[in-house]
């Protein structure tokens, strides 16, 4: 094995944000054809050190060595001069623009003010075949896959000669098998001789994709140390503190056999593609997971349910109500529903934190003069100190607050509602161990109350650490359902990824999988 | 000190702005502090405001309605030949509105049905509601024939306008309508974030179309009370109108990009132009470099509050 000579390394960086230190003493050394993962809980620092490499934040104490020398940056933009590069989570390509015109943007060749376009898609051309990363150099970026333009990103990143490229939650978008397409492309980044930083919350993602991970909590380095002598549970242990048993509070009892069924769907079918023959129950009391590979339908199932998503075929029935496919009347029959991004579909980000909370039942503050507002008001805070929201005033607005506080801003929302059915599609996405167990009570208390609550997962353990009743959803059908003790990684992940690809174990690679079965 | 002090400045900048003109103006012009200076300043912005403050309500919702000029001129083109016809006031004030109504409805259906961006569709509108202005009134001018016509704006109640207390009125209820009931909120929501809107149980589409026809009945007010200042109104395709409406709702601190907003914010912002304007005139600054003026203050006023809408509190 060589050694990999440090291209980057930090040494003693303390940075301080106002009352928060967000870095204290960080030394870390970044090498040359190596990827190193990047880990830890929201706010423990990762964005930070990343900023402070690539001269987006200047470090209060210690330095950034590069090169035999003190690195001082004062920009982004001279970061970039010196090759290194940050690939954000948002994409910061031209949709309409072709993948050649967003690769050579700023560096294109030119005559004068005259562009030279087959100079300039040679270069992409010899770029592309030398890094060994398919794209199609004419189409328009906004046509191609998530992965493909995240691809455009990193020729872009390569086409500056990178030396360094932070990578800030690449798969945070993707779907399964491409995410697995992009692990292949960050080993390549590697072996072409750039560092990689890695930085990712799916912490089997980093397990797999990474030589060398450092785990990061409150600002300090908890470890560095090789990926292949870490766990997931080990990951989680450094990043919180606590075993990985922690992180699931007990699960309330199971309902009894005849407790009422709230959720009866029977044979739904959307309108085109995406899911047919969908018949499950809920019970009151009962949380059940919908687990499966991203783009098996699951998400489509949910928002079906709650009337958001056309429907072809079949009925869906709320405590003997049949639902007529309008999200209103779904809210009046007692629904709820988290959406699975809480940005694009879940909050308005500068209104405040009580007209987001409020928003659905307006109606039951609605007086003949308008409003009544201070009865709206302490309703809202009422439901945000239920679920534990952390914020200044309910008055304050939501993009004021952290995303695991605005994520319970959402179930404050559905709480105020005392839903009978509570659908809630990826609700610890994007949110930091701590907050997970918060979001896991706020859900096993809707169902100690009675109510029906349908989890929609991609992660397994989060499935079978939660829920009563797990169904797997393939290819837009429901498969398999297993319930209690039966509920393990790996049956699930047989289930999720089809006949003939077996069980894969605790480290099974369900989007290979997936990208094989015939 | 400064730091507590500071998020009220940001919140309610234009309020303080616009007071210490007034007070700027008290203190440095003769005539500028006079009953008959205030109603006529009053008078002026009575159009301008009625068509505004629900011009607000449309932006906060995420629409642009430019179409408020032409439903201001043609208007009272058909209003008033409803009055020269039949002699009714009351039936061409209101024919007037509704006039403003059906080109708002259809505004919304286009932009909520067909899917046209609001800019482009209220302009395409535009140009066809001017054309029916030139064909109503086979284009000439057209004036009242009655005493009642001009009485609309024109009667004096306690020492005001009946077009200013008319302006007043509409302020209120689009004030009301947005900021104390559920459908203002649904403004705010179906502006600020349409897709969780919809999630949340929000009829978006619905709410979108409500305000372009709330927006399209207030310019056709709007223009019934300036032509009763004026007892005639005139066939033109002249867009200026909604200019000043979108610059008193932009002064004052709506957001173009929809979600955020108040209608006290574009009264401010109305009346801040209004006073600059009259203290303009009350120094005999000559009318071309007003508008030089005008625009460069304009575009401080939203250069400020873009910047004070960038920097973390």
């Amino acid at each position: 094995m060589n050694h990999a000579e440090a291209l980057v390394s930090v040494r003693n960086v303390s940075k301080r944000f106002g009352a928060t230190q967000a870095l204290e003493d960080v030394s870390v050394d970044f090498e040359a054809g190596r990827v190193h993962g990047l880990v830890g809980e929201n706010g423990a620092g990762k964005s930070t050190l990343c900023g402070v490499v690539l001269g987006a934040h200047a470090p209060d104490a210690g330095a950034v060595w590069m090169d035999g020398s003190t690195l001082r940056l004062d920009s982004p933009a001279a970061g970039a001069d010196r090759g290194l590069v940050g690939v954000a989570q948002e994409l910061s390509l031209l949709p309409a623009m072709s993948v050649v015109d967003n690769i050579v943007l700023g560096t294109e060749e030119h005559w004068g003010p005259f562009v030279k376009d087959r100079a300039n898609r040679r270069r992409v051309a010899a770029l592309v075949a030398e890094h060994g990363l398919e794209v199609s150099l004419d189409a328009r970026v906004g046509s191609q896959s998530v992965a493909d333009q995240q691809k455009v990103e990193i020729l872009r990143a390569l086409g500056r000669r990178s030396r360094l490229v932070v990578l800030d939650e690449p798969t945070a978008r993707l779907a399964s098998h491409e995410a697995v397409e992009l692990r292949g492309t960050v080993r390549r980044l590697a072996e072409r001789g750039v560092a990689v930083v890695y930085v990712s919350h799916f912490l089997d993602e980093v397990l797999s994709v990474a030589d060398t991970v450092t785990v990061m909590r409150d600002g300090r380095i908890v470890r560095t140390g090789p990926a292949r002598l870490e766990s997931h549970a080990s990951l989680v242990e450094g990043m919180t503190g606590r075993q990985i048993g922690e992180v699931f509070p007990p699960k309330p009892p199971a309902p009894a056999d005849d407790a009422p069924v709230v959720l009866r769907v029977e044979g739904l079918g959307s309108a085109g593609a995406g899911f047919s023959d969908v018949s499950l129950q809920i019970r009151a009391g009962e949380i059940l997971g919908l687990a499966g590979l991203v783009g098996a339908g699951r998400s489509e199932v949910a928002h079906a349910v709650y009337g958001a998503h056309a429907t072809a075929a079949g009925s869906v029935e709320v405590c003997g109500h049949r639902l007529s496919g309008r999200v209103e009347d779904a809210l009046a029959k007692g629904v709820a529903l988290i959406p699975e991004s809480r940005r694009d579909q879940g909050l308005m980000a500068r209104r405040p934190v009580r007209d987001n909370t409020t928003l659905p039942h307006l109606g039951r503050f609605a007086g003949r003069l308008g409003m009544r507002t201070g009865e709206e008001q302490e309703a809202a805070s009422r439901a945000c100190d239920e679920v534990g929201v952390r914020a200044q005033s309910v008055l304050a607005p939501v993009a004021a607050l952290s995303g695991g506080n605005q994520q319970k801003v959402l179930f404050a929302r559905a709480v105020l509602g005392e839903p009978r059915l509570l659908i809630a599609d990826e609700p610890t996405r994007g949110v930091d161990v701590g907050s997970k167990r918060a979001i896991y009570e706020a859900l096993n208390r809707m169902a100690r109350s009675g109510c029906a609550v349908l989890l929609v997962s991609s992660e397994l353990e989060e499935v079978i650490g939660t829920c009563h009743r797990a169904l797997v959803m393939r290819r837009g059908r429901l498969v398999a359902e297993h319930a209690g003790s039966e509920m393990t990684e790996e049956r699930l992940l047989a289930d999720a990824f089809g006949p003939g690809n077996g069980a894969g174990g605790g480290r099974g690679d369900p989007a290979l999988a997936e990208g094989e079965s015939p | 000190m400064m730091a507590q002090a500071l998020p009220a400045v940001r919140r309610y900048g234009i309020a303080f702005v616009t007071v210490a003109l007034f007070i700027f103006l008290a203190a440095t012009t003769n005539g500028f502090l006079s009953q008959a200076n205030f109603r006529n300043i009053l008078d002026q912005q009575s159009a301008l405001l009625i068509a505004a403050s629900f011009a607000t309500i449309t932006m906060i919702a995420g629409g642009f309605d430019i179409s408020a000029a032409s439903v201001f001129v043609v208007s009272p083109l058909f209003a008033l030949q409803v009055e020269n016809a039949t002699g009714d006031a009351a039936l061409a004030l209101v024919v007037g509105v509704a006039v403003g109504l059906v080109v708002g409805v259809a505004n919304g259906l286009v932009v909520t049905a067909l899917k046209v961006n609001s800019f482009i569709a209220t302009l395409a509108t535009s140009f066809m509601v001017f054309g029916a202005g030139f064909l109503i009134s086979d284009r000439s001018v057209l004036r009242a024939s009655t005493d009642a016509y001009p009485a609309i704006a024109r009667t004096r109640w306690w020492g005001i306008t009946t077009g200013a207390w008319i302006a007043a009125a509409v302020v209120a209820v689009a004030w009301v309508l947005l900021s104390r009931t559920r459908f203002g909120r649904h403004v705010y929501a179906a502006g600020g974030n349409a897709e969780a809107a919809r999630l949340a149980g929000v009829p978006v589409a619905r709410v979108k179309t409500i305000t372009f026809a709330l927006a399209g009945a207030a310019a056709g007010l709007a223009g019934v009370v300036s032509s009763s200042r004026s007892l005639s109104a005139l066939p033109s395709d002249d867009f200026s109108f909604v200019f000043g409406v979108i610059a008193a709702v932009v002064v004052g601190g709506t957001s173009i990009a929809g979600g955020e907003g108040a209608v006290w914010r574009t009264v401010a912002g109305a009346f801040f132009i209004a006073l600059m304007v009259n203290g303009f005139n009350l120094h005999q600054v000559d009318p071309i470099w007003q508008r030089v003026i005008q625009g460069a203050v304009i575009l401080a006023a939203v250069s400020i509050d873009s910047w004070t809408q960038r920097r973390p509190t």
